[in-house]
């Protein structure tokens, strides 16, 4: 139904006049003068618009267009439009997962928030240990630098299909032509993965598997296939050991994986019984820093020493040297036997012939220490495979290579023959996370995941089996190493599939996939025990092997040696690994030639300390075998005469930023993997180094409350708080006239401490083994800056805990001192000095959570206070940078941030990229320059376990409290608790009689505990 | 009585003066021409000023970390400024306050620029605590005010926070008092000025002073009680000064004796300062005929007093360290661990320039001589300044840990800023010397006809034997009250 309405707006347009079509025809009713304004000049400027106007109109178009042009910079944070199941905002998810690198293995939990891992704790129901480098690894996975994004061709990205696709073609090819490929991976102590490699080479039977490890271990692997037909690492239970000699092996150190936990077992005080360890060894390790006793002796002699101690145990007289620590090989000999099946010899030679000796010697022992039937997995690497493969590939015999997770170009001694053996290949194909030279080399790039984002599983030793699960989505555009073998093998099944086939038929039996992959590892019961194979060593020719390898030559013996922080050298790019102090001479980002005392003065070394705290350090250029390197040197207490040692893992360079490449590569003087290179020549050359340590005196400098040792004998036997021998007597002072223990005055008033929860933190000294796991887990937990090389140096860092380091020194107190007859000035500096061979004590300090705190009554602006737990709070909101709590703090925990080291070009580390910043743990603020900060008892740990405690509607659990250093300690030196629990462990410990505070003669009455150091000295 | 004067006593004003003379020899630098000395030395402690300026905001822009200082050592150049420019900021209460409440006429001569280098200094010092701070910006955070942050407050128990209290009260009560007694001294310079700008400014800085006998009576009574309240701040504001480090517990700080033992130290310098900077003074205004020999000794008896006190207490803490037997304090800043330390240079520093130099000042001679009084003051400065920063950078290298022993070594910025702040100081002081009348000329007018040269040897010639009744029109107040 039409409407014939008609619509009007006007009467005129009701009426049709045609001046309504003439005004719609025509816009703007009178005419624009644009022509008459801008055409006349004259007109122009006799305009209204004045200058003034115009003046006007610029301003404000201007200010207007800067307003809008000064908005901050928008940071899109997208919230979950849906919630997936497992992610609930602000609460933590932990992962059970494992840790294989090819160089750190361990059973492990993963802490994500918001999909993102940000923190790696040990899996103490799979007595999981991690040291500083697993802590660290975390980081690793978001190294933006150095992991590979895509795949590759001859370094343009290509598609998976497309390599598949090549590399498939290639392969057959060879297959076909049967010429060798070479699958090079370092140690992955994976089972499924052993069988997808095996089913690889049944399809492809030209390929063979050859396992490199950077730091080899060979010898050891090769002794047991000699003696026990199983090339495998004997395991070491210490912690059932009475007597541990240990031949330069440093077990708490990468020896064999490590057996710091195993090896304090043993040594608890209250027990009343402590293994007796006696170290004989040439570079100070973590290990001989914390021996009962320490014998220096230079690596010939160590040769020989064992050899002298085999015959002394034996019986036998094997061809060998005296040596000038006879006597205690001597001593130990008896001792051993003494010990009987208690007893153990370890080395650390990477020699076959003296790891065959070590085990004969085990052997006449019955040692039940050594196991050889739960042995270890976690260095699988042929040397002599290695060996072949470089001069297969110079000789052109090997026509392709895939490598794994490797870098032979910047760990082989003859890189060179690798590299140009590579440029031979018809295929070379790189799988790994990182790059490196060797991927850079090859063809083919192949990025795989990183571990925590991956599927795997591992097998450490026989009892174990580990399972690794994925943490977070792959940032990368990678697969991982198995599914790209299963699918060339074209197997189409997907590596999850088959390892969850893998697990469920021939490992887990009697328990299921989900239970073993929600505890991360699985138990196995039976273990075969390995039949004593009748060995065809023959003893007598393996000695006199052994005792041809010590050559006699005029020059140093170098022994090369790993440190906690980097390793192998795999985690370079970590700059929490790098901003690592070393445990022995606190030095950050740099490898050095360590040097003994009297070397260096003949040499003329020094270490001078310069005006601003830091040390400098001379080059030196060392040569053997025809190659040289030149590396500033570090005076070492304890390093015998004759020798010198140097830290392998340092000097990497590829695709590092420039703060990045510190230190020299040692590897190209580490020839076929041997630890021990004699006939090194020194030659000191010019140059000043300049050394990033972060502690510079060495000495206790006669303070010795701060740092309480005493021996298994006198604690067992002697009165603590005896006057004149007691081993933890209380500061006294004078009161009234009377001398008093200073803690039985006050002048404040308590807190009270009735209500609520009250912390303390102890720490055992015994059990402190300086490994520094606890460093790299405060790291991580709280946000703590890396700032650099320069600026640790200037003695800035910004460790919130740290481990001091004390040797020894020849004049040990002022009594001492007296006695000799020394001037006041000569008695200060001979406590000041180091002895030549100094015993060593580690110290790990952090805030102190002082009951009476020096720092909260100095800060103008009350920005640190007492909680009501026991905590010294900081608030950093409220800091205004005045320094002074730092100044009046006599611990000298707190740290200041000089500079802005998040989002700041000159800090270029985790904390100025985008993924680097998603390790940030979210809990925990990141603080700006001009603030002060510290150790805070992880209060937003403590405070997720009562808010738990409190939403499951209970009351906290007995030992339930943790912090990031005790949860990381591998020996559980660091025990954290809460006292008003009686139940907690950490209750009943600060009422030890081995406790005592530090410096608690200042009456800052601190909430950290340190139980005195219990030494074995073998006395009674 | 009140203006007679033993002939036996000096002169304090020389030569044959009338009042017009005093009045033309003080307003002479303010309305005359600067000469080319005075540009040279102002443009050099402008340039100074300013790169300490660039300084000061490298390292508000960029952090407290272009300084040297470290984990350990918190603390280096900025405190020791702080304390050394307080230190020298205290000679000028002293003189004009407790020199008047023990009648001391000689004071008058030096009162105005002692003063105005207290206040001068005390600017200098109390930069450091500003920019000495992490987030300086957040600085008013140390003052009690109410505030919107919550329940948050000061902490009373930190001895910065007395600082903040006693420096603030020390500088507006130094410029008050100050400014009071530059009253009747700016008008008589409002007067004579003939330019009508001139006239103005200095009309509003002398407060309308009409010259009555209201006004000067007013004025005698303000400065009593403001020199009754000066006193206990002179003892005060070094005492709460030592206290941030007396209060601490750091071996070398904690120390029962600070606070005496800083007063006496911070008048030490402070005298020194004062000769310092009247010996160049003196020279340029032409003002030798009011600034005498006899003053000079006078301050330099001071200075033996003082230096005394300082020796007697740097004994003590050596004494002490060692008596202790506590391991702890065997590296204070005077100890034997100091002396054979990596900062035994400081030490000796301390010693030879504090100690051994003043000792010079026992022979008359040396203390009546202008040049050796000069030298000896440097020395005193120098020595003063080493005394703050071996306490501090010596006491805080050597902490309870050994592990946390460190050193410092200053950065160009450290540097900057004290060279800074010295030009700072000089170009303050330069302008005021040009502007301000610098000596308290009303007040030396009083003492003319009694410790005037010319009128001292008049009357021991005899022939003024009566006491100078005829300058009853500018007789002070308080004289009057003395006759009574």
């Amino acid at each position: 139904m039409a409407s014939n309405k008609k619509y009007w707006k006007s009467v005129e347009e009701l009426k049709d006049s045609p001046i309504v079509e003439t005004l719609s025809k025509n816009e703007f009713v009178e005419e624009i003068p644009t022509d008459e304004f801008l055409g006349d000049k004259e007109t122009l400027e006799n305009s209204s618009t004045s200058r003034r106007d115009f003046l006007k109109y610029v301003g404000f178009t201007t200010a207007a267009a800067s307003l809008a042009a000064c908005e901050g910079p928008v940071r899109k944070s997208i919230p979950y439009v849906v919630k997936p199941d497992d992610v609930t905002l602000g609460v933590a998810d932990w992962y059970a997962t494992s840790v294989a690198d090819g160089y750190d293995f361990a059973n492990v939990l993963v802490k994500t928030r918001e999909g993102r891992p940000i923190q790696i704790m040990p899996n103490k129901e799979a007595d999981g240990t991690t040291s500083a480098r697993v802590q660290a690894s975390v980081l690793s996975l978001y190294d933006q630098e150095l992991r590979l994004k895509e795949p590759a061709k001859a370094g343009k990205v290509i598609s998976w299909e497309d390599a598949d696709k090549e590399i498939g073609l290639k392969l057959n090819e060879l297959k076909e032509s049967n010429k060798p490929v070479v699958l090079l991976t370092g140690t992955m102590a994976s089972p499924s993965t052993d069988k997808i490699i095996s089913d690889f080479i049944v399809a492809y039977p030209n390929v063979k598997h050859v396992i490199y490890d950077a730091v080899s271990e060979s010898g050891a692997a090769d002794a047991m296939l000699a003696m026990y037909g199983k090339r495998v690492l004997p395991n070491y239970h210490l912690d059932r050991a009475k007597t541990i000699v240990s031949f330069g092996a440093d077990f708490l150190g990468d020896f064999h994986g490590g057996f710091e936990k195993q090896f304090i077992v043993g040594r608890k005080p209250e027990t009343g019984k402590m293994s007796y360890h006696v170290q004989f060894e040439s570079n100070m390790s973590l290990t001989g820093a914390n021996s009962d006793k320490r014998v220096v002796v230079k690596p010939s002699d160590q040769v020989f020493a064992l050899l002298n101690l085999y015959n002394a145990i034996t019986g036998s007289n094997v061809p060998s040297k005296a040596t000038a620590v006879d006597a205690d090989v001597k001593k130990m000999a008896s001792e051993l036997k003494k010990a009987g099946s208690k007893g153990v010899v370890l080395t650390g030679l990477n020699d076959v012939n003296a790891q065959l000796i070590s085990l004969e010697i085990n052997k006449a022992l019955n040692s039940e220490i050594i196991d050889v039937n739960n042995t270890l997995n976690v260095r699988q690497g042929n040397d002599k495979d290695v060996a072949e493969l470089i001069s297969g590939m110079k000789s052109g015999k090997i026509a392709g290579l895939i490598s794994y997770n490797v870098d032979p170009i910047y760990t082989l001694a003859n890189s060179t023959d690798f590299s140009e053996g590579l440029k031979k290949l018809q295929l070379s194909v790189a799988l790994s996370t990182e790059n490196n030279e060797t991927v850079n080399a090859s063809n083919y790039v192949l990025p795989t995941p990183h571990f925590l984002e991956s599927w795997g599983d591992t097998q450490f030793d026989e009892v174990t089996y580990g399972l690794m699960q994925p943490t977070i989505q792959p940032l990368f555009n990678t697969r991982q190493v198995q599914d790209t073998l299963l699918k060339w093998s074209e197997n189409t099944t997907k590596y999850y599939d088959y390892l969850k086939s893998f697990a469920t038929t021939s490992v887990l039996t009697g328990s299921s996939w989900n239970t073993a992959l929600h505890n991360g590892f699985f138990k196995k019961e039976v273990i075969e025990v390995v039949e004593s194979v009748e060995s065809t060593v023959v003893i007598s020719d393996v000695a006199s092997k052994l005792a041809a390898s010590a050559k006699k030559s005029s020059g140093f013996e170098l022994n090369f040696y790993t440190k906690p922080g980097l390793g192998d050298g795999k985690q370079a790019n970590n700059p929490w690994l790098q901003e690592f102090p070393d445990p022995i001479t606190r030095a950050s980002w740099d490898n050095y030639l360590t040097m003994s005392i009297s070397d260096a003065r003949e040499l003329g070394f020094s270490n001078p300390v310069k005006d601003n705290g830091a040390i400098d350090g001379d080059y030196a250029k060392i040569s053997v075998n025809g190659k040289e390197i030149t590396v500033p040197v570090m005076i070492q207490p304890g390093q015998a005469k004759g020798s010198i040692g140097i830290a392998l893992g340092y000097g990497r360079t590829f695709g590092f930023k420039k703060e990045m490449q510190v230190g020299v590569n040692a590897y190209p003087l580490y020839a076929n993997g041997n630890n021990i290179q004699y006939g090194v020549s020194i030659e000191k050359v010019s140059g000043t180094h300049k050394f990033a340590c972060t502690q510079v005196q060495k000495t206790i400098a006669g303070r010795h409350d701060i740092l309480k040792v005493t021996s298994l004998k006198d604690y067992k036997t002697v009165d603590p708080k005896d006057h004149h021998h007691g081993w933890n007597k209380p500061a006294y002072v004078s009161y009234d006239h009377n001398e008093v223990e200073a803690n039985t005055i006050d002048l404040w008033d308590e807190h009270n401490r009735e209500i609520g929860h009250h912390f303390n933190l102890s720490i055992d000294l015994t059990s402190c083994t300086g490994c520094g796991a606890c460093v790299i887990a405060c790291h991580a937990e709280n946000n703590v800056p890396v700032v650099g090389k320069n600026e640790v140096r200037v003695g800035r860092d910004m460790h919130w805990l740290r481990i001091d380091r004390y040797y020894s020194s020849e004049v040990e107190t002022r009594e001492e001192a007296k006695e000799l007859g020394l001037s006041r000035g000569d008695m200060y500096l001979a406590l000041e000095t180091e002895a030549e061979n100094p015993e060593v004590t580690f110290q790990p300090m952090m805030c102190q959570h002082c009951n009476h705190a020096p720092c909260e009554t100095v800060c103008p602006v009350a920005a640190t206070s007492h909680g009501r737990q026991g905590q010294n709070q900081m608030a950093y909101n409220r800091c205004v940078g005045t320094r002074y709590c730092a100044n009046n703090c006599p611990y000298r925990v707190r740290r200041f941030n000089w500079f802005n080291y998040a989002n700041n070009n000159e800090f270029d580390f985790n904390m100025n990229n985008d993924y680097g910043k998603m390790v940030l743990n979210p809990d925990v603020v990141v603080r700006s320059r001009g603030v002060m900060e510290k150790c805070s008892m992880c209060i937003q740990m403590t405070q997720a376990t009562i808010l738990k405690a409190k939403k499951e509607g209970r009351a906290v659990n007995t030992d339930e409290f943790e912090t990031a250093c005790s949860s990381a300690c591998t020996t559980g030196a660091m025990v954290f608790g809460d006292i008003n629990n009686k139940e907690d462990k950490v209750a009943s410990l600060i009422e030890d009689k081995r406790a005592y505070g530090v410096l608690d003669y200042l009456q800052t009455k601190p909430n950290v505990i340190y139980q005195v150091k219990v030494k074995n000295t073998n006395e009674g | 009585m009140s203006h007679y004067e033993a002939p036996i006593r000096e002169p304090l004003v020389l030569g044959d003066k009338s009042y017009h003379d005093i009045t033309e020899d003080i307003a002479k630098p303010i309305e005359g021409k600067a000469n080319k000395n005075w540009y040279i030395a102002f443009y050099i402690s402008l340039a100074a000023m300013l790169w300490g300026f660039g300084c000061i905001f490298y390292t508000v822009g960029t952090g407290i970390g272009v300084w040297g200082l470290s984990k350990n050592i918190g603390w280096a150049w900025d405190i020791t400024n702080f304390v050394w420019w307080v230190g020298i900021g205290h000679a000028g209460t002293l003189i004009s306050a407790v020199l008047l409440l023990f009648r001391q006429k000689w004071r008058m001569a030096i009162n105005r620029s002692a003063e105005a280098m207290t206040i001068f200094a005390v600017f200098q010092a109390g930069l450091f605590p500003i920019i000495h701070m992490g987030r300086p910006w957040n600085g008013y955070w140390v003052l009690p005010i109410p505030n919107q942050f919550g329940s948050l407050w000061v902490n009373f128990n930190s001895p910065l926070l007395w600082d903040v209290f006693a420096i603030s009260t020390y500088l507006s009560v130094s410029l008050v008092f100050w400014w009071t007694g530059l009253l009747p001294d700016f008008a008589m310079i409002r007067d004579r000025a003939v330019k009508p700008f001139q006239k103005k400014i200095y009309a509003l800085l002398s407060f309308g002073w009409s010259g009555r006998a209201k006004d000067w009576q007013r004025f005698e009574e303000v400065s009593l009680v403001l020199a009754g309240l000066a006193t206990p701040l002179v003892l005060s504001v070094h005492t709460i000064v030592s206290m941030d480090f007396a209060t601490s517990i750091n071996p070398g700080w904690h120390s029962t004796i600070f606070p005496p033992y800083f007063v006496a130290g911070a008048i030490f310098s402070g005298f020194a300062m004062v000769q310092t900077l009247l010996g160049v003074m003196r020279k340029v205004t032409n003002l030798e005929d009011y600034i005498t020999r006899i003053h000079v000794e006078y301050m330099n008896i001071v200075i033996i007093l003082t230096g005394g006190i300082v020796a007697i207490a740097y004994a003590t803490e050596f004494f002490i360290a060692w008596y202790t037997g506590s391991p702890y304090e065997n590296y204070t800043y005077l100890s034997v661990g100091a002396e054979t330390g990596p900062y035994s240079w400081a030490f000796w520093s301390l010693l030879i320039f504090n100690i051994f130099t003043p000792q010079l000042l026992w022979i008359k001679k040396i203390r009546r001589s202008f040049i050796w009084t000069f030298v000896i003051s440097i020395a005193i400065n120098i020595g003063m300044w080493f005394e703050r920063f071996d306490i501090i950078a010596i006491v805080l290298s050597k902490g309870h840990l050994p592990s946390t022993w460190w050193r410092f070594e200053p950065t160009f910025v450290d540097v900057g800023i004290f060279v800074g702040t010295i030009g700072f100081f000089f170009v303050l002081f330069l302008l005021y010397a040009r502007t301000f009348p610098v000596i308290a000329q009303a007040e030396v007018k009083t003492i003319l006809k009694s410790s005037g040269e010319f009128y001292k040897k008049r009357r021991e010639q005899g022939i003024l034997t009566k006491p100078a009744i005829n300058v009853v029109s500018v007789e002070s107040e308080s004289d009057k009250s003395d006759k009574e």
